[in-house]
Order: C-alpha cells, then structure tokens, then sequence
C-alpha cells in the first residue's frame, strides 16, 4: 500500500525552516539555466521573426552573411529584368540592392564602442520588409545624408536622438527617424539611402539583393535560375530561411547555460542529499512506525521520493517564476554573423520552462534517492528504539 | 584527547555530511573560478613580448572598411615608425567543409612581418622558402598539429568575407607567439587573386619603443586626418579592448551568475553548518556544565565550519587549478579559449570566499549557543 501523497506534501511544508535553503539552492540553479537559454532563444526569436516569407534573398556565393557579401552592379543590371519577379504598380521590378556596412560607433553610456550594421537601402527595399516601420521622426530622403537608427538601439549608442548628428567615415549623419523591426533582426540595424551609402563608403559593390518573385512557382524557378546560370557565383534562399541559420551566437550561450546547469546541479544534488539524509535522521522513529504500521519498503522509499521531487519543483517554480521577470527585456551582444551589435529579448518560452521544472524536479529525485533507500533500510526494531 | 583531534572527530562523525558538504563548497568554488577564468579569457587579451610595441591601424569607420594601398609610404616615414607591414584578415573557411574556422589567416608582407612578429620562430631555411614562393604561407604550430600538416602539404581556403578561394603550400610552421593558431600568407597572392584593388585590411605597424607607442598612434592618426580614408591606429592592447566593449551585456551577465553561484554556495553551507551545530545542542550544553568557556565553544564551532569551507576550497579552487593545467582548453572548445589559466588572483579570491563563508555560517549556530542556557540545552532532545 502506498503512503497517501498528503504524507509527503505535509513533510515538505512542516520542515520549511530546515528545507528553505535547499529549495532556494535549487531555485537559483533553475534561475540560472532559464535565463541562459532565453537568452539564445531570444537570438533565434529574433532570427527566425526576420523577412518576409514571399521574398528571395541573393548574396555571394561563400558568404556566410549579407554583411560580408559583395555584389556586382552588373549582376543587378541582369537579374532586375528577369520575369520571375513582381513589378509594382509603377511597372517597376520589385528588387532591392542592399549595401551593408559596419560602423564603429561610441556606445552612449561612454564605455567603449561597437560595431553598428549601416543597411543602405532603395524605397524598393523599404516596401520588400513590412515588418519595418517608423515609430518617431520620418524617413530619409534619397540623396541626402540622412538616417533611421534602430529605436531599440537609441539608448545603447551616442547621438541616436532624433536631430543629433554623428560621423562616420567623412560624413555626419542626421538621424531623422526610429524604426522598428517588430522583434526582428532589423531592429539591430540602421536604414539610409542606398546610393548615398555608396558614394559615403566608397563602396562599387552590393551586399545584396532582395526580389519579391510573382508567386511561389516563379519563386522556385528563379531559386532554379540563379542557381543553374554559371555567370553569377550567387546563392539565392528564401528570405526567412536565410535569418533563421543566423543564430551562430546562440550556440555559445547555449553551451555555458547548459555547462552551468550541470555543474550547479551537482552541487544542488549535494545540498538536497544533505537535507534528505537530516530530515530522515530526524523522524527515523516515525519511519519505524510506518514500517510496524505496514507500509512496505517501496511505499517508504516512494513518499520520501516524491517529498524530495516536490521539494524541489518547489525550488524550481520559485527559479522559473524569478527568470520569467526577465522575460522581454531587451539586451545585447556581438552577433558572430555580421560582426556588429545584436539586439535582442530574454524570451522565457513555456518550453524552457518545463524543461527548468523537468530539471529541478530530476535533482530533486537523485538527491533523495539513496537517503530513502537507506531509510528504508533500517532495521525496523532500531528505529523505532533511537531517539 | 588535543583540542584539534576534538574539532576534526567532531567534523567527521557524520561522515557523509561532510563529504556531501565539502562536496558542495567545492563544487560551486570550481565554477566561480570556472566562470572568472572564462571572463578573463575573453575581457583580458592575450599579449605576448612583442604587443607593447605592436600598433593597429584600421579604418576609422570600421574594421571591415578596407583601406587604400597608398598609406603604405605615409605611414612608413612617419618617425618613430620602425616596420610596418599590410595585415589583412582573410577569414576563409578551411577545407570549405568546416562550419566555421578556429584559426585565422592573415595576408601580409613576409619580409615586413617578420620584423612585426619578432615572437614567431621560423627556422631561417624555412623563412626563405616563404619569402621565394607567393602562393606560399607558414602555419602555427598548433593548428599544424591539429591538421597533422606538414611542410609541402596544401591548404585550401574558401573566402568568406573576400570573393575568392585561395590555396597554400606550407612553407614554414612558426611557435613561440601567444596564440600559435594562424596562417600568414603573401598579401600579393591575396591581391592578385582578387585582381589588385589597392586596398588592404589593417596596417601592422611596429614602434621603435614602447614609450613612443602613443605618440606615433597620434601622429598616423593626424596623417590622415581629414582624408578620404581616416584611420584609427591604437596600440594592440587598445584594440583588442576593443573587442572586449563588444561583448556588452554578456560580461556583465556572467559576473552577475558568478554572484548568484557564490550566493547559492552561501545558502547550501549556512544551513549544513547549522544542522551539524543543532544536532549537538545537548553536547555542547555538557561541555559548558563542564566548565568550557563560552569563547571556546564559539572556538570549536567556528574551527569546524572554517575547516569545511577550506577544504572545500582547497578541492574546489585547487582542482580547476590543476584541471586547467592538464587540459587542452583549446581543443576541446574548438579554438575560443586559448588560454584558459587560474591566476594566483582567482585562487585567492575563492580561498577568501571560503573563509569569509567559514565566518558567516558559523555565525548562526553561534548566536544559538549563546543564547542557550546550559539548562535549557541539556533539554533539548534533538
């Protein structure tokens, strides 16, 4: 016969004074494993949010990112007139050259600098990416040395203010608007005009095209077309499949969140195992009564099984519901594609939530197991005479 | 019976609590110190004999602006300039397979950088087929070993942040630098490949003494102040500091976790060190009957937890340190520490983590016995 559940819920809450720190224990290793991995689940968030599922995606075949491409004019003079993509209602094709430059520029707070991603972009380019739009200020005008700088990144860098001006290379820059990427990767981006990007950082060459292909069969033949022609050493993919491989910088993170986890645990696992063993120490009479009373030895080792996973969930909602606090906070680091700042969110999924339960509750039952099965070992007559 | 017999019998009667509990000190101690070498690893750049002379000059807009060719005879009669070389970041990728590259190749000048690079050893012959051959390169000793490469083989580079693929003969394998992991290859090999566009990565410049390292980064500064290219010369330290402010959050992140780390460490001894004391309430009661003073029980109570806390700090902190010793950090993360060492600081920091912890979790079990009455202690029946 098993022993009633109530058993070990009432065992936990009575010896509180005596649990307290190993619940806390086990809720900081929780803690500390959620918020690692919201962190690389906020970099794949925002990767995989990127671009519009309609649109193709063109870089230089080897590049591993739109930053580090390089595009001939050449190539755009032929690729624009290809029948696969959409014209609009000026019977324009819809194509997009990009140029992307990093940008050194000083941090606001005065400590140090970074690497900002300088898109320049077409009026074409800004239609192709919807999920772009201004929340302050305007667009640039073409032509002149104006700017729209990421409003996630405004208060991360000096002079982002709407009006102020900063320099790069041998222009200076008026930012004129704030965009926002919805929780993409462009909100780690600042937009100017294509051209003037060009002329500014001397550049001859693109970084990039984007094309809105007519429907999704002549999406697959120019995917087909780029591919097969041996004059264009390009490689052309799916918009959104391209952002959603850019999450090299997760990985690492990924890695030491795990890494953490394990190590903490095993120290949590001793903790819990101390406590165990104490808290059994301390009713070793109250087991011997169970026995005399009948309850065999498996239902002594399950009851204290549970006490020790229910201890520890405990700790774990407790590690979960802390992280969770972080959850939408906007932080930032060196993405490992483009080289330049990322911005992205703490994003705590219900996933990685359980998965933090699933973990505490594991240490919980590995740091109870031999305390219970020794429990369930004594000698009946013993226990029942100790003190 | 000494009274150090008595503290040690009385620290190890529940021998698997003291076990579980050195354990747990020693654990969270190995990761603080963990985390601190891995934040050193990449707050802290690697220098060798040659970095305090050793100056940077990339494009002011960015490192990945290239700069014109032409700077090369500016920058060379500016005094105070004893060598510079082209240093050009290739960023291939190796073999074309590999997901990413662990090791880096640097278009250069061989005879330019081999007055820059004064810590690589090359053996003369060696050093000659370099400078003969231009599709040549040399390879650090450590990525040689990690290939198993030898002179004559070949390497194959796809070009990531360049629009070509380039192939090397191995003409010469270098040690004896701080990070004995790149390929230094013919900037002209690199610039016929890509049909001489008159532009390189970074100039390499050496100064001609470490005092007037500043002073000449002011004066390339100022020579092309207000060119179409200005550049932005800093020694290495500074530039590899530069990377350092690019991290961002993330340093501050794992600060924050050795914090939380030390903070759990705390909880999980405190309460140890206050069930072993609560379990001989009635003892230490008989012990004040006896006549032992009370500073003396404080003693015995303090001697112990002062005694776990350090041998949890000696196996801890001790343990990475010789762990870091043996392993081969490179290898197993694929190239992103190279060092990987614990400092007599670090080792420093965790022992006064543990005495402090010593302090506080006997503070507790003190206050108890204090407050105690030999009566009401001889009472107790836990």
């Amino acid at each position: 016969m098993a022993l009633p559940l109530r058993y070990s819920f009432r065992n936990v809450l009575i010896r509180w004074r005596s649990t307290f720190a190993t619940v806390l224990g086990i809720a900081l290793v929780v803690f500390v494993f959620v918020l690692l991995q919201s962190l690389a689940a906020g970099i794949e968030k925002s990767s995989g949010n990127t671009g519009d599922p309609r649109n193709i995606m063109i870089v230089r075949k080897g590049s591993t990112a739109e930053s580090a491409s390089l595009i001939s004019r050449e190539n755009l003079r032929e690729i624009q007139y290809f029948e696969e993509i959409a014209r609009n209602d000026r019977g324009e094709p819809i194509i997009s050259a990009d140029v992307l430059v990093l940008v050194n520029l000083p941090r606001s707070d005065g400590s140090g600098e970074a690497n900002v991603l300088l898109r320049g972009v077409s009026p074409r380019g800004v239609e192709l990416r919807p999920q772009v739009r201004l929340v302050a200020g305007r667009w640039f005008t073409p032509g002149k040395r104006e700017i729209v700088v990421s409003s996630r990144m405004a208060n991360r860098f000096a002079n982002f203010g709407i009006g102020q001006s900063f320099k790069a290379g041998t222009a200076n820059f008026i930012v004129v608007g704030w965009l926002d990427g919805g929780g993409s990767a462009f909100d780690s981006e600042c937009w100017m005009d294509a051209d003037e990007c060009r002329s500014v950082f001397e550049r001859d060459l693109y970084s990039s095209f984007l094309v809105r292909p007519v429907d999704e069969s002549a999406a697959t033949k120019f995917l087909e077309r780029i591919e097969a022609d041996r004059r264009f050493k390009l490689k052309a993919e799916k918009e959104v499949e391209y952002y959603r491989k850019q999450t090299m910088t997760a990985a690492p993170i990924k890695w030491l969140g795990g890494f953490l986890a394990i190590m903490m645990s095993v120290g949590a696992v001793f903790a819990a195992m101390n406590t165990m063993y104490a808290s059994i120490g301390a009713r070793t009479r109250e087991i011997g009564t169970l026995r005399v009373l009948g309850f065999r030895r498996r239902s002594v080792v399950l009851a204290l099984l549970i006490e020790g996973a229910l201890l520890a969930l405990i700790g774990g909602i407790v590690g979960c519901g802390v992280a969770y606090l972080w959850n939408g906070y906007t932080t930032a680091t060196m993405g490992f594609e483009t080289f330049s700042e990322i911005v992205f969110e703490f994003t705590v999924t219900p996933r990685l939530m359980a998965e933090g339960l699933i973990f505490a509750v594991l240490v919980g039952l590995l740091g109870s197991f031999l305390p219970s099965v020794r429990a369930s070992r004594l000698p009946v007559i013993a226990a029942l005479k100790s003190v | 019976m000494t009274t150090i017999g008595f503290i040690a019998r009385n620290a190890l009667r529940n021998k698997r609590r003291f076990i579980l509990s050195v354990s747990s000190v020693a654990m969270s101690l190995f990761l603080l110190v963990t985390l601190q070498v891995a934040l050193r690893e990449l707050t802290n750049p690697i220098n060798d004999e040659g970095s305090t002379l050793r100056i940077i000059v990339r494009n002011k807009v960015s490192l990945a602006q290239p700069l014109p060719a032409r700077q090369l005879a500016t920058i060379e009669r500016i005094p105070g300039v004893a060598a510079v070389t082209p240093f050009s970041y290739f960023g291939g990728l190796y073999k074309g397979d590999e997901k990413f590259t662990s090791f880096a190749q640097f278009a250069v000048d061989p005879v330019r950088a081999n007055e820059l690079l004064s810590d690589a050893k090359v053996p003369a012959e060696q050093m000659k087929a370099w400078v003969a051959d231009r599709t040549s390169a040399v390879v650090g000793k450590m990525t040689a070993e990690r290939y198993k490469l030898k002179i004559g083989d070949r390497m194959q580079f796809t070009g990531q942040i360049y629009p070509c693929d380039l192939e090397f003969k191995i003409a010469g394998i270098y040690e004896g630098t701080a990070d004995d992991r790149n390929v230094f290859f013919h900037h002209k090999y690199l610039d016929e490949s890509l049909g001489n566009p008159g532009t390189v990565g970074t100039w390499w410049v050496k100064a001609a003494s470490a005092e007037e390292a500043t002073l000449i980064t002011d004066r390339i500064n100022k020579a092309f102040a207000n060119t179409s290219a200005e550049v932005r010369a800093e020694t290495e330290r500074a530039f590899q500091l530069g990377f350092v402010s690019m991290w961002a959050n993330i340093k501050i992140l794992i600060g924050g976790i050795s914090v939380v780390v030390v903070f759990a460490l705390l909880l999980v001894t405190v309460s140890t060190m206050s069930m072993a004391i609560r379990e001989r309430f009635r003892e230490l009661a008989v012990l004040k009957a006896l006549g032992f003073r009370r500073r003396e029980l404080f003693a015995f109570i303090l001697a112990e937890s002062f005694g776990l806390a350090t041998l949890g700090a000696v196996f801890g902190a001790g343990g990475a340190w010789c762990l870091y010793r043996v392993l081969d950090m490179q290898t197993l993360s694929s190239g992103m520490f190279v060092m990987f060492e614990v400092t007599p600081q670090m080792m420093a920091l965790a022992f006064s983590i543990a005495a402090v912890l010593g302090l506080l979790s006997a503070a507790a079990p003190m206050i108890g016995v204090a407050r105690t009455s030999v009566v009401q202690g001889l009472k107790t029946l836990d």
